[in-house]
């Protein structure tokens, strides 16, 4: 059962991954790119480290790390690489 | 019993690195260093050597890259000594002209400015700046302005690319400096 | 999980072929963020499909550390720009 959760979530999370990184490759503008790859890919990425807490739980500690870091870093990664790339005169 | 999957992810190391040999721009080439460092730490963590990836990860990621940006940036840019004087039309014309010629080189222009003729020249020799911009002033229209140049592969790219009928550009060369100045 | 890995694989060609095409620096830089998360997941997957627990560090300290070298770049690249 939970076998099959913890796959569910990482194949989601894989959906994500390519949903969020497809726009990379088209000729739209960087914020356009920036904001579905910061949207998508984080989840994508959150939900196969939860998959993968799901597998092995005794490892919590440093899923869970992984988890925050990518929340907190993505998010200010984000604002930082918009604020650099517009601030262009 | 090595997994299929091995060999996909160590085939695109040297297909990055090959990215990183043929790209022109520096400042592309020191992103995609980083690319080539992010999938070198995947590589090193897939065949086992877990130190060696995050060696390369914080090492060969962070501290190569923001040590070459700083080098690259300060390396590629042309000094150009003028006088403070100068205020013409013709001059701020040929400067935009150089700046545009050297941005496709990938190099910056920097005006250094000094207060007169002898300053100008002095500097030159004492190789601060690598080209100097000399107006001349009580002559006739027909004289033309004097640009000094003495780096001799800065005067072929300016000679090739720069279009000014009103400067004329010479080469010089600067004897090296026999005592170190403090 | 061997599937999982490979589609990971296709999911990361994706901005290394981006970063090689694009000749503007910032979709570049776009391209190394996405690359620089994804090998990191990529590491911890493999870590607990072998049940390596070595390796598994290494990857999250390279998520929570990595990307300060993105934000580094990323300003010096503005000031070059500017």
């Amino acid at each position: 059962m939970i076998n099959a959760i913890s796959y569910a979530c990482m194949g989601v999370g894989i959906v994500f991954w390519f949903w969020g990184t497809w726009p990379l490759v088209g000729h739209r503008s960087v914020l356009y790119k920036l904001h579905s790859l910061s949207v998508a890919d984080t989840l994508g990425s959150m939900l196969i480290v939860v998959g993968l807490l799901l597998k092995i739980p005794r490892e919590w500690p440093l899923l869970v790390l992984a988890i925050l870091s990518l929340a907190i870093w993505n998010t200010v990664l984000g604002y930082v690489l918009a604020y650099c790339s517009s601030s262009r005169k | 019993m090595v997994d299929s999957y091995v060999y996909i992810i160590t085939a695109l190391l040297p297909l990055t690195a090959a990215m990183v040999v043929l790209q022109g721009n520096p400042y592309h080439a020191l992103i995609i260093r980083g690319i080539l460092g992010a999938v070198a730490a995947l590589v090193y963590a897939v065949l086992g050597a877990a130190d060696v990836a995050l060696t390369e990860a914080l090492v060969g990621t962070m501290l190569a890259i923001t040590l070459y940006a700083v080098a690259v940036r300060s390396s590629l840019v042309v000094r150009l000594g003028v006088l403070q004087a100068v205020e013409s039309q013709g001059f701020q014309a040929w400067v935009e002209g150089c700046r545009t010629v050297f941005s496709k080189h990938y190099m910056r222009l920097e005006l250094v400015n000094y207060l007169n003729d002898e300053d100008l020249r002095q500097a030159l020799n004492d190789k601060e700046v690598h080209a100097i911009y000399l107006p001349q002033h009580h002559t006739t229209e027909a004289v033309q302005d004097q640009a000094l140049i003495r780096i001799p592969r800065l005067y072929e790219i300016m000679q090739a690319e720069l279009t000014s009928p009103k400067t004329t550009l010479t080469c010089v060369t600067v004897a090296d400096a026999t005592e170190v100045k403090v | 999980m061997t599937i999982v890995l490979i589609a990971m694989i296709l999911a990361l060609a994706i901005p290394i072929y981006e970063a090689c095409q694009d000749e503007d620096v910032w979709q570049k830089m776009l391209a190394f963020s996405s690359i620089a998360s994804k090998t990191s997941i990529m590491i911890l997957v493999i870590s607990v499909l072998r049940n390596d627990w070595m390796i598994g560090v290494v990857g999250v300290l390279i998520l929570s550390v990595g990307n300060a070298a993105l934000m580094l770049m990323a300003h010096i690249i503005k000031r070059i720009s500017d």
